[in-house]
């Protein structure tokens, strides 16, 4: 997506001449867009130093982070944020040690509970009800739970899909196509509605966690389609060979498919999570108050009415620097985990 | 495994899984008799009394919540046909700048197709109808309260803004469906049209384009099939689409289990018209294969 | 001499028909090595991998290590067998995403439930004698052809198992290749492991095999000491393809 690596540009500084200037089309339509991005870049530069009025942006930046999360716990919030961040930087240039290497999936996999504990309170901490969750730290939690409760589901549904037992495999085929032929916004308006409609008398969901319920029924079956082509793409003498060695069908699925399948669906899979990042921005229109409902709560306060252009740059930067940064990590793993075709 | 335990097998799952949604239908039955709903479609065929500001055909709110349903559904495919037209022109002519020769167009495309494919396609919207349609209404376009005269036509600023941020935001996927097309193609077939002496477009548009669409067809009719289900995000800029309908109905009935098969049944019609057109696209691509 | 596969009249056919197994009857004792050639489609493969249970049988009987399955191919006893039977493929067939010592240390944990440290200690003296103990941390596709496949051997020789079935082991090598994954099978073979090998490599089963089992359209064509096999086979059939086989190596 954004591969523009140090050698291509050295290439196209070396070929300036050629690429840019090499006929008179080519030399005009060059000229013409060196014009047009000065322009922009002046009007843009002109506009966000001197007619925007971060005002808006600045005196929330609170809210933006973390809603109205109460100011004297906003130290939990921004714990978890911060754990977050130097697990990343970690991942991506933290030094070599085997161990710490070979824990780093378990230390991603503790944030979660580290994040809830932190935001419910409880144990030592002042409990706080979910509906004073909100902002970045909202729309991070929607999308961490969902993508980690989505994958095991997704798998099993995968598997179901691939399975010799006609009744399950046609049952879990229907899921994912219907699934996958709904609208998100469907899916999520319909969980807040309908969930407490099939749960029993007495028994209440937060609106919260009905959106990760929500989310993981919609994600998991896109999931599943990935994780599908990663298991059809690995070929029958690797179940040969296991069978062979006496393993049996689950060891099969446990050992040889399912690390192999994930491993084939990295990228997909990451692309998922990242489209679900951006998505938890519809619960905006849907009574949560995640980071595109905080843009729109201050939107409506009189106070900074009209300041749209401000505020929707600003949140779009925001989803830009964390679906990049997800993007890199995704890379990151990819590298890592690459294994060679060839062997297949 | 044996036969039988096979069957043994899918008859415990069935057990368990029919069990479950026997105990979930109990509990929303429970539910319905308790909130005095009860299920049926009977209210369809009410006055929906509720005005529709965007109706191709003509609707006045004494009209039934049927045909308020249907008007929806037009209005959806009226902005689903028309932003795919859109996205695939902008999402072909962005994919060819990115696989092309012009380096720098080659950057500025790949610098559109970050920003609009890494942010939220909830935020483009909005920014395009609050920002791009009603802050500048005043200024920059002579825009009336009904929207933007068109040759005749009068489009409302919520139908222009969402035709505006769907086709954007889909053109960026097109694009990288149209970029991965031409890159499948091997590299051997460039060399050879050009050592024919044909002409860089001519080359691209004869030669290059009619291989890559077998590997591009699939990925529009996915891009297509994503169009159409986050067309319902018409809501946010209160264009009435078939799922703002279903939502306002919801808000006045209560009939959501109702509302909920009526929209699963619309958009599974809605992908198999889609998929139906596509295979048959691309039957006719195959077909003018053989022959030529 | 105890017998380690007795194979009775075993009859398969994938499609209807053709017979990929037509009454083929075996027998390989103990400390045995038996080669089967045959040209390509005969049915070499289908023949071995029933022994394992990979592949089921229409009719007949199998006896591999005094267990007994027909046609109904009992899941357990093909269990059974499979612990105690290694079998090496022609695509060598590792795990990719496992490292050379975890593919070998795999069955042995999961299926035998030995202890990690010491499969991984048996791994290791099982690729000491394979030659490739200095790739143990490396994954599959950093090795060669020829060191893949002597891994697929230490890892079928990880269950200790008391028959090893071998699918043209070195046809997918270079033929620079070939012989260090041939010298590693002639030492098994002197330890007196008892072996099925398809294979067309001649100078392999003139030295190492006690019988050459040829086949044709799924039938056994000859059965015969090697000796007698190579100079004066009794059948026209495999005088024929013999003769196509030393046609095709003066070739090459
Ligand atoms: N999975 C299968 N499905 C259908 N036919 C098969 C299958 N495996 C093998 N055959 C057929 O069985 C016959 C024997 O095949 P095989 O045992 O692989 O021969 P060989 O190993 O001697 O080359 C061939 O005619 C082949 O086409
Ligand atoms: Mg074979």
């Amino acid at each position: 997506m954004f591969k523009i690596n140090i050698n291509s540009i050295i290439f196209i500084f070396k070929n300036l001449k050629k690429t840019f200037f090499s006929n008179l089309f080519n030399t005009i339509i060059t000229l013409l867009i060196i014009l047009f991005i000065s322009a922009a870049c002046f009007n843009t530069f002109a506009w966000l130093m001197f007619k925007a009025n971060w005002k808006v942006v600045l005196s929330n930046l609170p809210l933006y982070a973390f809603g109205s999360f109460p100011p004297n716990e906003q130290w939990r919030p921004a714990t978890w944020i911060i754990t977050l961040l130097i697990l990343s930087i970690f991942t991506l240039c933290g030094p070599e040690w085997k161990w710490l290497r070979k824990n780093l999936l378990k230390a991603w996999v503790g944030t979660i509970p580290l994040g809830i504990y932190l935001l419910y309170g409880g144990f030592g901490l002042s409990p706080i009800m979910s509906r004073h969750w909100g902002g970045l730290t909202l729309t991070i939690l929607l999308t961490v739970c969902s993508s980690l409760l989505s994958l095991p589901f997704g798998i099993l549904l995968a598997l179901c899909r691939q399975s010799s037992l006609p009744l399950i495999q046609k049952l879990s085929s229907i899921y994912i196509d219907v699934m996958r032929a709904i609208p998100l916004i469907a899916v999520l308006f319909f969980g807040q509605l309908l969930i407490p409609l099939f749960l029993p008398l007495g028994i209440e969901i937060d609106r919260v966690w009905r959106a990760v319920f929500a989310f993981t029924l919609f994600v998991s079956a896109y999931i599943a389609e990935d994780i599908r082509g990663g298991l059809q793409s690995i070929p029958n003498t690797q179940v040969e060979a296991a069978n062979s060695l006496g393993l049996n069908q689950y060891q099969v699925i446990q050992f040889i498919l399912i690390p192999q399948a994930l491993r084939i669906a990295l990228p997909a899979l990451t692309n998922q999570s990242i489209g679900l990042f951006q998505n938890t921005s519809l619960m905006a229109i849907l009574g949560l108050v995640e980071l595109l409902g905080v843009g729109r709560s201050i939107l409506a306060n009189p106070e900074f009415i009209g300041q749209y252009i401000e505020v929707y740059v600003w949140l779009a930067c925001v989803y830009w620097i964390v679906c990049t940064i997800m993007a890199v990590l995704a890379r990151h793993l990819e590298q890592r985990m690459t294994i060679n075709k060839a062997n297949f | 495994m044996k036969i039988n335990q096979k069957i043994f097998l899918q008859f415990g799952i069935c057990v368990i899984f029919f069990g479950l949604i026997g105990i979930l239908i109990n509990n929303l039955t429970i539910n319905l008799t308790r909130t005095g709903l009860g299920f049926n479609f009977s209210w369809l065929f009410k006055p929906a009394s509720f005005a529709l500001a965007e109706h191709p055909l003509p609707y006045t709110s004494s009209d039934s919540y049927a045909w308020a349903l249907f008007i929806g559904w037009l209005n959806s495919l009226k902005v689903i046909a028309s932003s795919l037209i859109l996205a695939t022109f902008l999402g072909t002519l962005i994919g060819f700048t990115r696989a092309g020769k012009n380096s720098l167009l080659g950057l500025i495309s790949a610098g559109y197709i970050t920003i609009i494919r890494q942010t939220p396609l909830l935020l483009q919207l909005m920014f395009w109808y609050f920002v791009g349609f009603l802050g500048l209404k005043d200024n920059i376009f002579n825009i009336s309260n009904q929207g933007i005269e068109f040759s005749g036509l009068i489009f409302s600023s919520e139908f222009l803004a969402l035709l505006l941020g769907l086709s954007i935001f889909t053109s960026a996927y097109i694009a990288e469906v149209i970029r991965g097309g031409i890159l499948s193609v091997p590299r051997g077939q460039w060399e050879a049209f050009r050592s024919l002496g044909l002409s860089e477009r001519k080359g691209l548009i004869s030669i290059i384009l009619p291989q890559a669409l077998p590997a591009i067809i699939p990925g529009l009719t996915s891009q297509y099939l994503n169009l159409a289900k986050n067309s319902t995000l018409a809501i946010a800029v209160g264009y009435s689409d078939i799922y703002a309908i279903n939502d306002t109905i919801i808000n006045q009935t209560g009939r959501a289990i109702e509302c909920f098969i009526i929209l699963l049944v619309s958009f599974l019609l809605l992908n198999l018209l889609i998929t139906n057109t596509m295979e048959f696209i691309n039957r006719l691509i195959l077909k003018s294969r053989k022959y030529s | 001499m105890e017998p380690i596969v007795i194979a009775k009249n075993l009859t398969k056919s994938f499609t209807k028909g053709l017979r990929a197994l037509d009454n083929v009857s075996l027998t390989v004792n103990q400390g045995k090595v038996l080669v089967v050639m045959g040209p390509s489609g005969s049915g070499k493969s289908t023949l071995i991998r029933t022994f394992n249970g990979l592949e089921t049988f229409d009719k007949g009987e199998l006896n591999v290590l005094g267990i007994k399955v027909d046609s109904t191919h009992d899941e357990r006893k093909i269990q059974k067998i499979r612990r105690r039977v290694g079998m090496v493929f022609q695509q060598f067939n590792l795990f990719p995403h496992l490292s050379i010592l975890e593919n070998i240390t795999l069955a042995p944990v999961q299926v035998q439930k030995r202890r990690q440290i010491e499969a991984e200690e048996y791994g290791m003296y099982l690729l000491s004698q394979m030659g490739v103990d200095s790739h143990a941390k490396k994954y599959p596709s950093q090795l060669s052809g020829g060191e893949q496949q002597r891994v697929a051997i230490a890892r079928a020789l990880a269950l200790k198992p008391e028959l090893l079935l071998f699918d043209e082991p070195t046809s997918a090598l270079d033929p620079e290749r070939i012989k260090e994954v041939l010298d590693a099978m002639r030492r098994l073979a002197e330890q007196g492991m008892t072996m099925i090998v398809v294979t067309h490599e001649i100078g392999f089963a003139k030295d190492v095999s006690d019988q050459v089992l040829f086949m044709d359209s799924g039938k056994v064509i000859e059965t015969s000491p090697p000796n007698i096999f190579f100079s004066n086979a009794k059948n026209e059939r495999s005088r024929k393809f013999l003769n196509q086989l030393d046609n095709h190596y003066s070739e090459s």
